[in-house]
């Protein structure tokens, strides 16, 4: 950061004017969203830290099962509440990959940015522990052994891991372990807050990234506030509404979709398997944001180096490196096309940790011989590598051109991924013949197909660069009336079918849950119309 | 508005080095709260150790009628998880009547068992009763801790998932543990079959009574249990000082 640019943020730190700061206006047009996914991933922790204390209310560590599942079953609203508490999770652990990688693409950790990187990072090291206490509170069969692995890792950490397996777990005996289980489940969550807190400082400090054309895509990125910018209040409230509603809507919705549906997979169960120390004959699994580690621990190579190491290579080496990406990807370039290493190998992570996933979900304790191993993580990152490298190249040359680059990495990332997948699917569907895997095997493929023709389209379409026309989708004022009008009329209408419903009834709250969630929705997009009309936004 | 703040002087090098010096002896006051803080948060979050002194000797009896266990209670081969906790109350135990593929007893002799994590080696109880044929061993996987039903016994002749190589006519009666696939074999003192697990299970030490065909629990021998620093802390005594009961989780 030059000290001009240093002094520039002191003053506009010293001005008085309210945080958070204003934002140029596209930020809040159509497309706008992709520069809100940390507010997403806020409303979300927002939505777990409400239902976490609600639940506080009923939880029992020395009654863990039986306490989750009178909560469930015999208190109103219980089953919204819990089930929504660990779906909000996934949603909060998805945003949060989402968030990561738009920044890690975009290279929002370059300068002035990389204190807020780092702190990004520790948030979703944060995120990850509390998720896997908060799933291991259930005390179900599946939790179980999670904390039993959690126990044995810690408790392999050199020289300090029996003194870390006591502070985080207990002295052994069950009363102890859910104790100091809900202990942390708090404590991580008021530290994700607090560091929170100055993640969003950071980012009002280094102000908020605007486009990197601002900056012609060279650091240091700082969003030169005009006065043309549009007031926070009301503007950039009410988007705020608008984003918040939306994002608690698909936290009810889905869920409650969910636990309507019949025969869904156990990783993604919104309930609680038998107790632990009862008959269970379903695999084993951990909560489905840790199936990568899950799969590294049947690699030949983890039983030898046992499974601390194994942690520590397969998930801490990553972490490392996501926290050491400001330090090694030091040029002033925010293109992508500079920055050739860190694009592939962002694209290789995503690959991994999909890969593995997949493959722990297909084939849980299959034991993996090493040649296989060094076959998954050579071959598809020297592929990635190689391809990715490619593009870049082609690209840099104008050999292809693209409107929108950062659309095109994104339609390939899908890609690679979703042929990955079927890849993986393919397989066992072609040995079983099972509808497990036929099914998503057929979907994924198709997808695939579809994303091939997509990115041959993009491709094409580049050969000619021309101006990105503007949508118009202008209707008429009279229209958006009515449509508002029919809205809160349908409003009305599920609030009389859903209030009836029994809220002790798992199935019946499950309507109750959908209804709440299109309630949500229909406020969003409420507000999303009058932000049409009265702001033209 | 123009702000009229006093510049501070310009400095003179002794003033210098002397505000450096005090920002050290800051930093030094601060580091030193931090350690005496660190200290006490860190001894305070170290549980109380609970446990044990000694193993007790205890009568098997069923949980549900509390009557002692005998020989015809236990069915050869049984697929089902049959378990006592012993010498802790998180410390559960297979309770195993082993048998050859048509179900009659198979005797169990000792067997000098291998711990390839070590390198050592220790000599199991082999089997009691009428038939030399009840076993006892630790039920909490060596590998990461899993507890039955996660980990259970395979009669043998059946499949063990994701286990070609010791599934059907190659199962020899294995126990198995399904959260990551390690295997032990139960008839060769639940010496280790296949990884990730680097350790056989404890074996406990039966004693049968003939005269009144009862079980007893004596003690524990080989590696220590799974997660526990020693077999007899990191965990709750039993509340029996004079028996073990015993459970059936059903396959």
């Amino acid at each position: 950061m030059t000290e001009k640019d240093q002094n520039e943020i002191i003053k506009i730190l010293n001005d008085p004017q309210p945080l958070p700061r204003k934002v140029p206006d596209y930020m809040r047009r159509r497309g706008g969203m992709w520069y809100w996914t940390g507010a997403m991933v806020m409303f979300a922790f927002l939505y777990e830290v409400i239902t976490g204390l609600v639940i506080l209310f009923y939880y029992q560590p020395t009654a863990a099962y039986a306490s989750t599942e009178n909560f469930l079953n015999s208190t109103p609203f219980g089953s919204i509440i819990l089930t929504t508490h660990l779906y909000g999770a996934y949603a909060m652990i998805a945003l949060l990959y989402l968030h990561l990688l738009r920044n890690l693409f975009v290279g929002a950790y370059k300068k002035p940015r990389k204190n807020q990187w780092i702190s990004g990072i520790l948030l979703l090291l944060m995120t990850l522990a509390v998720g896997f206490f908060g799933y291991s509170m259930s005390g179900d069969v599946l939790a179980a052994n999670a904390t039993g692995v959690g126990k044995g890792i810690a408790a392999e950490t050199p020289v300090i891991g029996s003194y870390l397996e006591g502070i985080f777990f207990g002295n052994g005996t069950t009363a102890s372990l859910f104790q100091r289980m809900l202990g942390w489940h708090i404590v991580l969550v008021a530290l994700i807050g607090i560091t929170f807190l100055g993640h969003f400082f950071l980012a009002e400090y280094n102000t908020i990234m605007p486009k990197r054309s601002e900056s012609n895509y060279r650091t240091p990125l700082v969003d030169r506030e005009t006065s043309t910018y549009r007031p926070w209040y009301p503007y950039n409230m009410i988007y705020m509404v608008q984003i918040a509603l939306y994002t608690f809507a698909a936290i009810l919705i889905i869920p409650s979709v969910v636990v309507a549906l019949p025969g869904v997979p156990t990783l993604f169960s919104p309930f609680p398997q038998v107790a632990a120390g009862t008959s269970f004959t379903g695999p084993l699994y951990p909560p489905w944001f840790l199936l990568f580690v899950y799969k590294a621990m049947d690699f030949q190579v983890s039983s030898i180096i046992d499974p601390f190491w194994a942690t520590v290579i397969f998930a801490g080496a990553p972490l490392v490196y996501l926290l050491l990406i400001p330090f090694l990807d030091r040029n002033n370039s925010l293109s992508m096309t500079d920055r050739p290493v860190t694009v592939a190998l962002g694209i290789i992570g995503i690959a991994y940790l999909v890969g593995l996933s997949i493959w722990g979900a297909l084939t849980p304790a299959l034991f993996i011989p090493d040649p296989e191993v060094l076959l998954f993580f050579v071959v598809i990152g020297v592929a990635l590598f190689v391809l990715v490298e490619l593009a870049i190249w082609s690209i840099k040359h104008r050999k292809t051109r693209f409107r929108d680059p950062a659309k095109v990495y994104i339609l390939l990332a899908m890609t690679g991924i979703s042929a990955f997948g079927t890849g993986s699917l393919a397989i066992p569907s072609l040995i079983t013949f099972k509808p497990v895997y036929d099914i998503p095997a057929i979907l994924l493929a198709m997808i695939t197909a579809y994303l091939i023709l997509l990115d041959i389209a993009s491709m094409r379409t580049a050969e000619t660069v021309r101006p990105m026309e503007p949508v118009s989708s202008d209707m008429k004022p009279v229209t958006y009336v009515l449509i508002s009008a029919f809205l809160v009329f349908a409003a009305i209408v599920i609030l009389f079918i859903i209030t009836p419903l029994n809220p002790s009834v798992v199935s019946q709250e499950a309507g109750y849950g959908i209804g709440l969630g299109l309630l949500l929705f229909i406020s969003g997009t409420l507000v999303k119309i009058y932000r049409k009309t009265e702001y033209g936004e | 508005m123009v702000e009229t703040r006093k510049e501070p002087e310009k400095d003179n090098p002794a003033d210098a080095s002397r505000r450096s010096f005090l920002k050290v002896m800051m930093a030094l006051g601060v580091g030193a709260v931090t350690i005496a803080v660190a200290r006490g948060a860190i001894q305070n979050l170290i549980p109380q150790s609970v446990g044990t002194s000694s193993f007790p000797t205890l009568t098997l009896v069923n949980a549900t009628t509390g009557a002692p266990i005998k020989t015809n209670d236990l069915t050869v081969n049984n697929p089902a998880a049959v378990i006592f906790d012993y010498p802790l109350q998180n410390e559960p135990n297979f309770l195993l009547r082993l048998g050859d593929s048509s179900g009659n007893d198979v005797a169990i002799s000792p067997y000098n068992v291998q711990i390839p994590a070590t390198g050592g080696t220790f000599k199991s109880p082999g089997g009691v009763g009428p038939y030399k044929s009840v076993v006892s061993s630790s039920a909490v996987c060596q590998h990461l801790g899993c507890t039955p039903p996660s980990i259970h016994f395979y009669k043998p002749g059946t499949t063990i998932p994701n286990h070609p190589g010791h599934s059907g006519s190659a199962n020899t009666g294995f126990i198995n543990c399904n959260c990551h696939g390690s295997t032990y074999d139960p008839y060769k003192g639940f010496s280790v079959v296949t990884g990730p697990t680097k350790s056989p299970l404890p074996s406990v030490i039966l004693a049968w009574d003939s005269s009144s065909d009862t079980y007893a629990v004596n003690s524990m021998v080989g590696p220590t249990i799974y997660g526990h620093s020693d077999d007899l802390s990191g965990g709750n005594p039993l509340s029996s000082s004079s028996q073990a009961d015993v459970t059936t989780i059903s396959d």
